[in-house]
C-alpha cells in the first residue's frame, strides 16, 4: 500500500513533513496519556495516606532529593561496614617448628593395610 | 656443521616424498603436464588467484573494526562480529561452489536470510525490550518529545539523499541511519532497498560505535556553560502498575498510528512486558541474554560478510557513509535544540539540561553515556545518566515509528 507516490520535490518535502509530524503526534499522545496516569497515581497515593489517618499538611512528596538519597545510602553503607570486624589484610604463612613425639606422629593415625 | 647435516636430511626426505609421485606418473603414462594442470586448477581455486586490491581494502576495514572493538572498546559487541564478518566476506573465492554470502544455498546465504527477510531485527528488539527500564520515561513523560525531535535527522537525510540522486525508496532506507538504530536500519533497508543493505547496515553500526566521537562537539557547540550545568529534579518512583501499563498502552497507541512499525514495536513492548510483569522472568531472561546474543552474533557476522568488495566498494556506498555522518550530526543537533526550546516553556526548577537532548538518537545506552560524560565535565556532581536514559529509550520508539511511516509511504 503506497500512501504517497513521490515523483517531485514538493511531494518529497510534503512526505517528510508528514513523517516527522506523525512521529511527534504519536509520542505527544503518549506524553499526554502518561501525564494523566501520573496525576491519577499521585492522587490515589495521597488518598490512601489520607485514609490511613494522615492530615493533608502531613502528606509530603515521597520523591526525595538526590543528595538526600546519596547521604542515606552512604550512611547505611558505613553502618553495615562497621558491623564487620577490621582485619589487617596481611596474609602470611608462619613456619611452625614441631618436635617429634609419638603423640603427634602421623603414622599412628593412618590405617595400615593388612598383610596376610 | 650440524646445521648442514640437518639441511641434507631434510632434502633427502623431500626427494623421498616426491620420487614415488614422479615414478608413478612415468609408469602410468601420466604426463607431467597433467600434474601441472592439476596444480594450475588448484592455484585457480585459491584466494591468491582471485585476488584484487579491493579485497585488501575491505580486509583492512575489517581489521580496523576489530581493533576499535578490542583496543578502544567501542561497541565491541557490534564491531568485533561485523569486523570479523568483513574478513569472512572478503576472502576471494571462485564462484559456483556455494561459498559466498550471495550464492544461493551457501551456509552464509542461509544465515543471511534473517537479514534479507528482516526477521533478525524484531528478535533483537524483543531482547532490547526485555533489557530496557522505562521508569525514568514514565516518571517524566515529556522527555519522550526529545526522542521524537532527534528523528528530524532521519527526514533531513531522506531529503538530502533525494538531492544527491537516490530513488525515493533508497532515500527512505538511507534516512533511517539518522535514527542511530542498527536493527531498524536493517529492517527498513531489507524492505525498501535491499541492494544498499550492506552499506546502510555497516554505516549505521559504525556511526553507532562512533557516537562518543560525533556527538560531544555538536553538544558543546549548541549549548552555553549555564545550560550545561542545569540540575534536573530526580525522577519519582514509578509504580508496578505504570510499568506494566506502559508497554500495553505504548504498543496499542503507536501501532494504531503506524501499523507498519508493528514487527519492531510489537516485539519491543512484548519484551518489556515479559520483564515488568514479574511472572515471566524465565522468558525475559532468555530474551535479554541467550536470544539477543545469538541473533547479534548471526546479524553482526552476516552483515559484515555482506560487504563483499566487488559489491560493496561503490560510489553509492561512499555517499551513504557521508549522508550517515551528516544525519547523526543533524539528529544530535535537533535533540539538543528541542530541549532548549522546551526550556522556554518550563518553569524554573523543572528545566531540562539540553545535553540530554542528544540522547534522543536511539543508540542505547551510548548516547545517554555521552550526555553523562559531557555533563560531568562541566559539573563533577551533576549526574545526567538517569535523565538521559528517558530520551534514549524514547528514541528507540521514535525511530521505529519513523521507520513504519517511511515503510508505509514508500513500499
Amino acid at each position: 500500500m503506497i500512501i504517497l507516490k513521490i515523483n517531485s520535490w514538493a511531494e518529497l518535502l510534503f512526505g517528510a513533513a508528514i513523517g516527522i509530524s506523525v512521529v511527534f503526534i504519536a509520542l505527544a499522545i503518549l506524553v499526554i496519556l502518561f501525564e494523566i496516569v501520573q496525576k491519577i497515581m499521585i492522587g490515589q497515593s495521597k488518598k490512601k495516606q489520607r485514609k490511613a489517618g494522615k492530615k493533608s499538611d502531613e502528606i509530603v512528596d515521597t520523591s526525595a532529593n538526590a543528595n538526600e538519597i546519596v547521604a542515606i545510602s552512604a550512611a547505611i553503607h558505613l553502618f553495615f561496614n562497621e558491623t564487620h570486624d577490621k582485619e589487617s589484610n596481611v596474609i602470611t604463612i608462619k613456619q611452625i617448628e614441631k618436635r617429634y613425639s609419638p603423640w603427634n606422629s602421623k603414622i599412628y593415625g593412618l590405617n595400615n593395610t593388612l598383610h596376610r | 656443521m650440524r646445521d648442514l647435516k640437518y639441511k641434507i636430511g631434510l632434502l633427502l626426505i623431500l626427494i623421498g616424498l616426491f620420487m614415488p609421485i614422479s615414478m608413478f606418473a612415468q609408469d602410468g603414462g601420466i604426463s607431467g603436464s597433467l600434474i601441472l594442470d592439476s596444480l594450475q586448477k588448484f592455484w585457480n581455486n585459491t584466494s591468491f588467484a582471485n585476488f584484487e586490491y579491493k579485497y585488501l581494502v575491505m580486509i583492512f576495514v575489517g581489521l580496523v573494526f576489530i581493533y576499535l572493538g578490542i583496543a578502544k572498546n567501542w561497541e565491541p559487541l557490534l564491531l568485533v562480529p561485523i569486523g570479523f564478518g568483513i574478513l569472512v566476506g572478503n576472502v576471494p573465492f571462485t564462484e559456483g561452489y556455494k561459498i559466498g554470502i550471495y550464492e544461493p544455498g551457501s551456509v552464509l546465504s542461509i544465515l543471511y536470510s534473517g537479514v534479507i527477510s528482516g526477521w533478525y531485527p524484531p528478535l533483537i528488539f524483543l531482547g532490547i525490550g526485555a533489557m530496557t527500564d522505562f521508569s525514568t520515561l514514565i516518571a517524566n513523560p515529556k522527555l519522550l518529545l526529545l526522542g521524537a525531535a532527534a528523528q528530524v535527522g532521519i527526514f533531513a537525510t531522506f531529503i538530502g539523499a533525494y538531492a544527491i540522486g537516490f530513488t525515493p525508496e533508497q532515500c527512505g532506507a538511507i534516512g533511517i541511519i539518522g535514527g542511530a538504530d542498527g536493527p531498524t536500519a536493517i529492517f527498513l533497508s531489507s524492505r525498501l532497498a535491499p541492494e544498499l543493505m550492506g552499506a546502510i547496515a555497516v554505516a549505521a553500526y559504525s556511526y553507532m560505535a562512533l557516537v562518543p566521537v560525533i556527538q560531544p562537539p555538536v553538544m558543546k557547540l549548541l549549548t552555553n556553560k549555564k545550560e550545561r550545568v542545569i540540575r534536573m529534579k530526580p525522577p519519582r518512583q514509578v509504580s508496578r502498575f505504570e510499568k506494566i501499563a506502559f508497554p500495553i498502552i505504548g504498543l496499542l497507541l503507536t501501532t494504531f498510528i503506524s501499523p507498519s512499525a508493528m514487527p519492531l514495536l510489537g516485539m519491543l513492548f512484548f519484551g518489556n512486558l515479559l520483564k515488568e510483569s514479574g511472572v515471566t522472568e524465565r522468558l525475559a531472561e532468555t530474551a535479554r541474554f541467550a536470544l539477543i546474543n545469538t541473533i547479534t552474533i548471526l546479524l553482526g557476522l552476516t552483515v559484515g560478510a555482506s560487504t563483499q568488495a566487488d559489491r560493496f566498494l561503490t560510489v553509492d556506498s561512499l555517499l551513504i557513509f557521508g549522508l550517515g555522518a551528516a544525519s547523526f550530526v543533524v539528529a544530535t543537533a535537533s535533540g539538543v535544540l528541542f530541549a532548549k526550546i522546551m526550556n522556554l516553556f518550563l518553569k524554573e526548577g523543572n528545566k531540562i539540561n539540553p545535553l540530554i537532548g542528544s540522547a534522543g538518537v536511539s543508540a542505547v545506552p551510548d548516547s545517554a553515556r555521552v550526555s553523562q560524560e559531557v555533563g560531568l565535565h562541566y559539573d563533577k556532581t551533576n549526574h545526567l545518566l538517569m535523565h538521559a536514559m528517558a530520551p534514549n529509550v524514547a528514541g528507540v520508539i521514535g525511530s521505529a515509528v519513523a521507520a513504519g511511516i517511511l515503510l508505509s509511504m514508500l513500499s
